[in-house]
């Protein structure tokens, strides 16, 4: 309700108020107008203030459900007893005790654990459950394997630990105040607007002062001149303007919601528009965060496993006998289970109780061969040595599902390596073959390869061990190794991965096209982060890093020059010793980035690196990790079902549905919306000269008021609101996803072309037209212009009841005062009838009307319907009331301006038509808006 | 109006990005210079950078080529507007106004009339009520009966002076003799009666082209006291004593054609007002086609002015 336009509605009031006070000391009886019109200015500031209020309370109203958080209890041993406290009474030196599936209360020191695994996911990014012991294993508390953080989880096991620190110490305190220390800064188009408020408010201040200057020195009176300004104010501010953008910018903001894009605050709406870099995360944005089987290797080849989210092409052949072992083992050396009760569910959503690997098996093969429990069932399992870290191996023993074969089973799966010590025999084609060094090769070949893809590998063999040996009756003994653990045949390799969402290589596409840098940044490895960008396109086929030169052209890293590289991977170790400058070279100099193991500071630091580029930034993040750079971004997008509450408030946008192809429509709505505010601000800009010549007119030369100053209001905030609504509507010209983002500080939203064309072309036109109207009514009732000119003083004095116009009749005060108010309603009707042939040349900036399609827009003719609508119940149904200025109009005088509309129709096209036809020229610089 | 201070604004644009490059060359010049003097030097290399030969961004090449641009869109905007304008008078009449709804009904104005309706003098002070005799004669002149028989014909009383023919054509006016007006005509008593106390006041319709009072019911004149006592004028003689227009002054051809004009009087002589108080008038005008209670317009059809005499 301050700033901007409102500073200058305020003084416009203000300014009423005087004026009346030096009336009412001149004269007691003077009339209340002004004190109408000041209240008028005072209430049109305080309404468009409350309603912007509502429109940011309704969209913040909706993040409120965010904040809800659960208390939290820990267990904890106090005075020789387990007591079970709210995590926040926790205090340093505690002992707590945390089983799987529990949050951990604080940050703490393992004394004990088994089999313990935290996810460290909302932390660091890792989707991979993370191992924890009581042994310390390095410098960094981040890494070592005796500390597990506040707010992650347990996912199995048990642990005892001594809590070290609490709340805002903890490291994800630590984030989370790093979060809230930065700063935020103006949006894009808040920028815009407050430089489109400066131009506006410049052009009315220094008009205002200039025409009040020339006003004294003409010999009018201080209070005449007093009113002179305010008209000016008044003609020059767009009153309906923030309102209509708040509406434009909210619909848009539905829009998006609607296609999963929830904006928190309504400026944000535009800013994904003007986005020139994305940080990506990695986890759960980019890919679908759960291992999956991405590739098989048998039989001396390599198969590629279907990774989309429903894994149901696979495509692999799957006629040989070695798939047929492989898929047995697969299927049977595995612990993890489905939980009952999800009949329904599709395979891959239902819930699973086991490890990320042994779920992605689990899945996979219950895809492939169907009811999984009922083949386990049928290969009844005699014995099993569980997966551990000094085996690196699974084992388990089972009967066969063939009657006649009475021989046990013993499969195993684990690292390939200690897999293939283990082996004597190589399966190919469904034939056991001795495992001889070529074999040995190829196998490695592959090792290497499915590695290098940064996926996780696992080997897989068999053994049938011989019925005489040990028959049906055998007893297993899992600890004194009673059988054979090595000459077994090895089968095949799977390898897995957390794998892309199958929509984001098409929205990293779209991204490149519409000129947007993709740059992931993700505290994963950096082979891992290599092979998912390469996957989604990040980083494109073709293009290498330094490394990648370097290995090809054999020589060394230092060598290359790294301008050859388009792509990078730089780790966080990297980063940590970079400067600023040349954190900026390597983001000026690569076009395809990577930063892997990276921190949160560390993120921070590489917005901050893309924002001295002159970058609009976005940042999309689901980790408590990834808050900070969530809000110095220029647009933070968090993920709505994996993101922490953390990301989620620190962003200003929510992807509803994790999917980074969301974004994709984001961008393009909100470039869509910046080009549609130019055609609404273009729009309103124009009938301002048309406002405001009739004070210049009526200052120098002395004509009666064209237009009154309630009139112009109820152009401002009557006729023209829903038509400038209704531009938010158009479509968009070209595609607008081929061109560049905007240029933060060249491609403005209210630039000289769109000004000058808006004032000094189309706005003087509608100036002259609806002069002619005007004079049209005052001819035509007897006042011809020649007796106009210089009339003011006569016209307005209240005493002469016996004026002479140009026919010899003779007019009375109020006659001259209803003639006004005719004229004034003439104005308007002249404005707002070519206000419809500006609503119709806004539809585009370049193309034809008839290319843009003329009824393509159905608001469009709602906001001209409405036009007419309103200034016919004006004219008429209003008319009677004197205080607003109307009066009934004669039918004729609604088309006198008809032509002159249908010359700005004319004009506009022609200008559109230059612009296509002579692109780059001068009138292409100049009148391009 | 609108270029410079568009330009203004283009200023300080190019300001930031002139300070940006010169940001380094800027930390040396603290030294040397304040930042207002760099500001305007800044300004001044705008306004005219004699390296580029270049003012305000543009070199003199461009800035007469948009002169021109601008000289042919505004010349062909003007000839569109004289062509409007053309058109309108085409369509409407000099010698008759289009319309002549907002003009009606008539209005009625008095004389003398000196800025208020407030007619305060004192009997034995001419001073107080000389210019009433003064605006009084000045306005009579035209009514001189040797210049109404020279210009206008003497018509024949209680009908409309009708004249066809075509529009263009010269109209006669009916002679509206001073000497109608009697002992209001400044003939007999110079002062008009202000020095007796006694005051004249005349009272014209406004004129409205083709406007005819109702046949055979001229227009009447009829003045009491608007509040208070009905008896604070006691009389008032009308001149005419028919205290009508009469119907011959009707209809009015409008000023090109009906030159010499004379709008027809009706004058109030107030023989007998009450003195040493404010007496409040209303004239009303009294006939079909005249509305004289219109609440937002106190000279339709009727006048109010107060008589505040002192002896």
């Amino acid at each position: 309700m301050v700033g901007g336009f409102s500073i200058l509605l305020w003084i416009g009031a203000i300014l009423c108020w005087i004026a009346y006070g030096i009336q009412y000391s001149n004269d007691k009886s003077s009339s209340l107008d002004s004190v109408y019109l000041g209240s008028v200015l005072a209430l049109v500031v305080v309404l468009t203030g409350i309603f912007a209020y509502y429109q940011e309370a309704k969209s913040t109203n909706i993040m409120a459900s965010f904040h809800q958080m659960i208390p939290q209890q820990a267990l904890v041993i106090r005075d020789s007893e387990k007591k079970t406290v709210p995590a926040d009474q926790l205090v340093v030196g505690d002992i707590v005790e945390i089983k799987g599936g529990d949050r951990i209360p604080a940050d703490i020191r393992l004394l004990s654990a088994q089999g313990c695994k935290v996810d460290n996911s909302s932390l660091t990014g890792e989707s991979e459950p993370q191992p924890r012991s009581c042994e310390f294993t390095h410098d960094n508390p981040l890494e070592t394997k005796n500390i597990s953080f506040f707010s992650t989880t347990c996912l199995e096991g048990t642990a005892t630990g001594v809590v070290i620190s609490t709340g805002d110490r903890t490291v994800i305190g630590q984030i989370a105040s790093l979060a809230s220390g930065v700063e935020n800064s103006k949006t894009p188009i808040g920028l815009e607007i407050e430089h489109f408020v400066h131009i506006v408010a410049g052009v009315a201040v220094s008009i205002g002062v200039l025409f009040f200057v020339i006003a004294v020195s003409m010999k009018y009176r201080v209070l005449d001149s007093i009113v002179f300004l305010i008209g000016i104010i008044v003609a020059n501010v767009p009153e309906g303007l923030l309102a209509t953008v708040t509406v434009a910018l909210s619909l848009t903001a539905k829009r998006m919601a609607k296609k999963n894009c929830l904006v928190k605050g309504l400026e944000a709406v535009e800013t994904l528009g003007s986005t020139s870099i994305i940080c990506s995360d990695k986890t759960g944005t980019l890919t679908q965060n759960r291992m999956t089987v991405a590739h098989l290797w048998f039989d001396n080849q390599v198969f590629v496993a279907d990774t989309s989210e429903d894994h149901s092409n696979q495509v692999f052949d799957q006629s040989s006998a070695t798939w047929a072992s492989l898929s047995k083992i697969i299927t049977l050396c595995n612990r993890a289970e489905f939980r009952p009760g999800q009949e329904g569910v599709p395979v891959m959503k239902k819930a699973v109780v086991g490890d990320a690997s042994e779920t992605a098996l689990l899945k996979f093969s219950e895809v492939i061969l169907g009811n999984v429990m009922e083949i386990r069932k049928r290969n009844r399992k005699v014995a099993e040595i569980p997966f551990n870290s000094t085996n690196k191996f699974q084992l388990s023993i089972h009967e066969t599902d063939d009657p006649s074969d009475k021989r046990f089973l013993v499969v195993m799966k684990g690292a390939p390596e200690r897999v293939l010590e283990k082996c004597s025999t190589i399966m190919v084609s469904g034939q056991e073959q001795p495992l001889d060094r070529s074999t040995a090769q190829t196998f490695h070949t592959a090792y290497m390869e499915l590695g290098g893809l940064g996926e996780r590998v696992l080997g897989f063999c068999h053994l049938y061990l011989p019925a005489d040996e040990f028959p049906a009756t055998y007893s297993f003994d899992v600890d004194a190794m009673n059988f054979p653990t090595s000459s077994f045949c090895f089968v095949g390799l799977l390898s897995m991965i957390d794998p892309p969402r199958s929509t984001v290589p098409d929205a990293v596409t779209k991204c490149r096209s519409a000129g947007i840098k993709i740059i992931m940044v993700t505290g994963d490895h950096p082979i891992t982060a290599k092979a998912i960008a390469k996957s989604v396109g990040i980083i494109s086929a073709n293009s290498e890093t330094v490394e990648d030169v370097a290995k090809r052209l054999n020589v060394a890293v230092e060598q290359v020059d790294k301008r050859d590289a388009k792509a990078a991977v730089v780790t966080g170790m990297e980063l940590k010793d970079m400067s600023p400058a040349q954190l900026d070279e390597l983001l000026a100099n690569h076009s395809e980035i990577v930063f892997a193991r990276t921190s949160p500071q560390q993120k921070l630091i590489i917005v901050e690196g893309c924002q001295r580029q002159d970058a609009i930034v976005a940042v999309t993040g689901d980790g408590v990790n990834d808050s900070p750079a969530l809000k110095k971004a220029d647009i933070g997008i968090a993920m709505g079902i994996t993101g922490s509450d953390a990301a989620k408030s620190a962003a200003d946008m929510v992807l509803l549905d994790d999917n980074f192809a969301s974004i994709v429509t984001g961008v393009e709505e909100g470039r869509l919306i910046f080009d549609n505010l130019k055609k609404t601000i273009a729009y309103t800009l124009t009938k301002n000269i048309a406002e405001l010549c009739p004070f210049l007119i009526y200052i120098i030369a002395g004509l009666p008021l064209p237009i009154g100053t309630i009139t112009i209001l109820f152009i401002d905030l009557g006729t023209d609101i829903i038509p400038s609504i209704a531009l938010a509507y158009e479509k968009a010209e070209r595609d607008i996803m081929n061109r560049k983002p905007r240029h933060k500080k060249k491609d403005r939203l209210v630039n000289k072309p769109l000004a000058v064309y808006s004032y000094l072309h189309i706005g003087l036109m509608q100036a002259l037209g609806a002069f002619v109207v005007y004079f049209t009514v005052y001819a035509q009732q007897g006042f011809r212009p020649s007796a106009l000119l210089n009339l003011r003083v006569e016209w307005e004095k209240g005493y002469v009841n016996d004026l002479e116009d140009s026919y010899g009749q003779e007019w009375t005060s109020y006659q001259r005062k209803y003639l006004e108010w005719t004229g004034y309603t003439a104005f308007f009707v002249g404005i707002m009838v070519q206000q419809i042939a500006d609503l119709i040349i806004r539809k585009t900036r370049r193309n034809s009307i008839f290319q843009q399609g003329l009824f393509r827009n159905k608001v469009i003719w709602v906001g001209i319907a409405s036009q007419v609508i309103i200034a016919l119940i004006l004219s008429c149904g209003l008319g009677s009331i004197v205080a607003l200025n109307f009066t009934m109009l004669r039918p004729q005088y609604w088309f006198v301006a008809v032509p002159h509309a249908v010359l700005i129709w004319v004009y506009d096209e022609v200008r559109k038509l230059a612009i296509r036809l002579y692109p780059g020229s001068w009138w292409d610089k100049n009148m391009y808006y | 109006m609108v270029v410079p201070d568009l330009e203004e604004e283009e200023e300080e644009e190019e300001e930031e990005k002139e300070e940006e490059e010169k940001e380094e060359e800027e930390s040396q010049a603290q030294e040397t210079g304040s930042a207002w003097w760099r500001k305007w030097q800044i300004v001044n290399e705008y306004l005219w950078d004699p390296e580029k030969r270049m003012s305000l961004a543009r070199t003199g090449q461009s800035w007469s080529l948009i002169l021109v641009i601008y000289f042919f869109f505004y010349a062909s905007l003007a000839a569109v507007v004289t062509l409007c304008m053309y058109t309108l008078f085409l369509t409407i009449s000099p010698y008759m106004p289009t319309f002549t709804e907002r003009v009606k009904p008539p209005g009625v104005m008095i004389r003398p009339f000196a800025h208020s309706l407030n007619f305060n003098f004192n009997v034995s002070e001419p001073d107080t009520w000389q210019h009433y005799v003064i605006s009084l004669n000045g306005f009579l002149q035209g009514y001189n009966d040797s210049l109404q028989e020279e210009m206008n014909v003497d018509c024949p009383p209680g009908q409309y002076f009708i004249q066809d023919g075509d529009e263009d054509e010269d109209k006669k006016a009916c002679q509206f003799k001073r000497s109608f007006l009697k002992n209001c005509s400044g003939l007999e008593d110079p002062t008009f009666g202000y020095s007796t106390g006694q005051p004249c006041i005349l009272l014209k319709m406004n004129r409205i082209v083709g406007f005819r009072p109702e046949p055979g019911d001229p227009v009447k004149v009829s003045c009491k006291v608007q509040r208070g006592d009905e008896n604070d004028i006691r009389s008032i003689n009308y001149y005419p004593e028919s205290a009508s227009f009469d119907l011959r002054y009707y209809p009015y051809y409008g000023k090109l054609t009906h030159v010499n004009y004379t709008s027809p009087l009706v004058a109030m002589h107030f023989t007998d007002v009450v003195k040493n108080q404010a007496v409040p008038v209303q004239c009303q005008l009294k006939g079909k086609g005249i509305i004289n209670d219109v609440i937002n317009d106190r000279f339709v059809g009727r006048v109010i002015f107060t008589l505040n005499i002192e002896t």
